[in-house]
């Protein structure tokens, strides 16, 4: 029997839950690091011994012959450091995108090398200093947007990888386009390199898995495709999250954009609104607080992509919009669940935007799409009385 | 319940030892799971760890896992983990329901003492805020808490119907449906 207290108890409860944002980050490195083989943990007596015996080494040392420890000491500990990390144990390939690096490191790209191996191709970016921040994501298709101009550029093979590197740029000998005769790996091509924003379009002959090593010394990101099949038969390719950095186009910029709070109460969806001003076309998310709640822009991200194919959230199910080119849309902590009654599924059929639709609404983040008839740059803008995101979207 | 193909991939990739397979796991059921938790121990840091020790004995038992969604798998060891949990760290507490239980009798609760629906649930026993959790906020059948949980079906709804006199009782709530 189910009466009004039980469904304030329902209500209640799933307040309470969604209190729990997200999945946190320390629990998630928790967890990481309980699955991780143990080898450190199981040599710890042995290297605090030998630890022990250096010091009473070096102190020896010291009081017998200062000069060494002063001088010849502190060289051989350099040119131990400076040598190359040995290979790390291979690690799975995956058919996942990866992300990794040095926040706010700053570096420069030296050197790309590429090399055939039993079972994969090996492609390394080889940095001076220490390696940057990174993102590594797959797509469907070889096509990429280039940064600042935005115009599309096809690489050899069916599918491709990007590469994005931030707070880093190319040294004068990196080659910008190379066509290494390999199995997986046809192209490598520079597409950005922007206010320290670092982009490499990777064309792969066939959708395959990858691996990722980082080393140091010099810093060096490995990316490992496969070749074989067998490495390379879970999961169809992400979607294709393009990530361009410029500036050129006025107060447009062909970068993707993020902004809001994820912060205080699930902010509620009222209404989307599209229209084509002069020189762009505009969507307006605009949000209400829950009772009792204050009024925020929740958290969002926007994400060009090179097609206006999207993955439904959470059901996986692709769907292809109107239009050519396309831009996510992510808002954590919104939904419009119960605010939202307007149509899930709009086609404006603008100068750019085709259609705009829900992509997904599920615990507290709340996705759209929008099909693009181009890759078009982007300005945002955050209003208050009522909360409202502004994407404006540049036409010809 | 059978399984999309594509996860069903990610859990061959996971029983063959693929971390990353495993993290794409944790990524599509943690939250859920650790919200849960929280209903039941009234506690961040607790629900936490009691989803990092889901998670590693997930990892360490992935041979239990038949050909089925694991997501009620979890939920399964994620129960028993923040009960135990919760017991672990309230052993005086639950001493105290113990005997509260052997007494019997009703709780009467004053008008100034009513409290909310928040504190109301903290005066409930992990058992029965797991029956709780998982029928209102998982949409669990009863038969399905009850299968869950590991508890016959009558069982668990008394211990529903408990919870509920419970909770109106503290909340003030009962003459209204009486």
């Amino acid at each position: 029997m189910s009466d009004d207290f039980e469904k304030n108890l329902r209500e209640h409860l799933h307040s309470e839950a969604e209190e729990t944002r997200e999945f946190p980050r320390r629990l998630r490195g928790r967890i990481r690091d309980g699955i991780a083989p143990r080898t450190r943990a199981r040599m710890a007596p042995q290297l605090a011994l030998a630890g022990a015996l250096v010091l009473v080494a070096v102190a020896v040392l010291a009081v017998r012959n200062p000069h060494v420890i002063f001088t010849d000491v502190p060289s051989t500990i350099k040119s131990i450091f400076q040598q190359q990390t040995p290979s790390p144990t291979p690690q799975p390939f995956t058919c996942t995108d990866r992300s990794g690096g040095t926040i706010g490191a700053a570096s420069q790209l030296s050197t790309i090398r590429t090399a055939p191996h039993d079972g994969y191709d090996r492609i390394v970016f080889e940095f001076s200093g220490q390696l940057p921040s990174y993102d590594l994501s797959r797509q469907d298709s070889a096509t990429f947007v280039r940064d600042a101009s935005g115009q599309s550029v096809t690489l050899d093979g069916s599918v491709g990888i990007k590469l994005v590197f931030r707070n880093t740029d190319a040294g004068s000998g990196v080659s910008a386009d190379a066509k290494p005769a390999l199995i997986s790996v046809k192209e490598i091509a520079q597409i950005g390199n922007l206010e320290r924003v670092l982009s490499y379009g990777i064309g792969l002959a066939s959708s395959q898995c990858v691996r990722v090593l980082e080393l140091s010394g010099p810093a060096r990101l490995v990316v490992d495709v496969a070749t074989t099949a067998s490495a390379s038969t879970t999961a169809a390719p992400t979607p294709l999250p393009t990530q361009p950095a410029a500036t050129d186009l006025g107060q447009f910029t062909c970068l993707d954009h993020s902004g809001g709070a994820d912060s205080g109460s699930a902010m509620q969806l009222t209404h989307v609104r599209v229209a084509h001003q002069a020189g762009f076309d505009r969507i307006v998310f605009e949000f209400a607080p829950q009772a009792g709640a204050t009024a925020h822009l929740p958290a969002y991200t926007l994400s060009r992509q090179a097609s206006a194919k999207f993955i439904k959230d959470p059901s996986g199910q692709p769907v292809t919009m109107r239009g050519s080119a396309g831009l996510r849309i992510v808002f954590h902590g919104a939904s419009g669940a119960t605010s939202y009654s307007e149509s899930r599924d709009q086609t404006p059929n603008l100068p750019v935007v085709q259609e705009v639709a829900q992509l997904g609404d599920f615990e507290a983040v709340m996705s759209w799409g929008a099909g693009l008839s181009r890759a078009s740059c982007l300005r945002t803008l955050e209003l208050s009385n009522p909360t409202r995101l502004v994407i404006d979207v540049q036409t010809p | 319940m059978l399984m999309d193909p594509t996860l069903g991939r990610v859990i061959e990739r996971w029983r063959d030892g693929d971390r990353d397979a495993f993290e794409e796991v944790v990524d599509r059921y943690g939250l859920q799971l650790l919200r849960t938790a929280r209903l039941i121990l009234r506690d961040q840091a607790l629900a936490e760890d009691a989803i990092q020790e889901t998670f590693l004995k997930a990892w360490q038992r992935i041979g239990s896992l038949r050909d089925e969604d694991p997501g009620p798998w979890l939920t399964r060891i994620a129960m028993n983990e923040s009960i135990s949990t919760y017991r672990r760290r309230h052993r005086f507490q639950a001493l105290s329901e113990r005997f509260g239980r052997l007494g019997g009798g009703k709780v009467e609760v004053s008008a100034e003492a009513r409290l909310d629906l928040a504190h109301a649930l903290d005066r409930l026993t992990a058992e029965q805020r797991a029956a709780v959790a998982l029928h209102y906020y998982q949409d669990l059948s009863v038969e399905e808490t009850a299968r869950m949980l590991k508890v016959p079906l009558d069982t668990m709804k008394s211990r529903l119907k408990t919870a509920l006199r419970r909770l109106r009782e503290l909340t003030g709530s009962e003459e209204a449906f009486a």
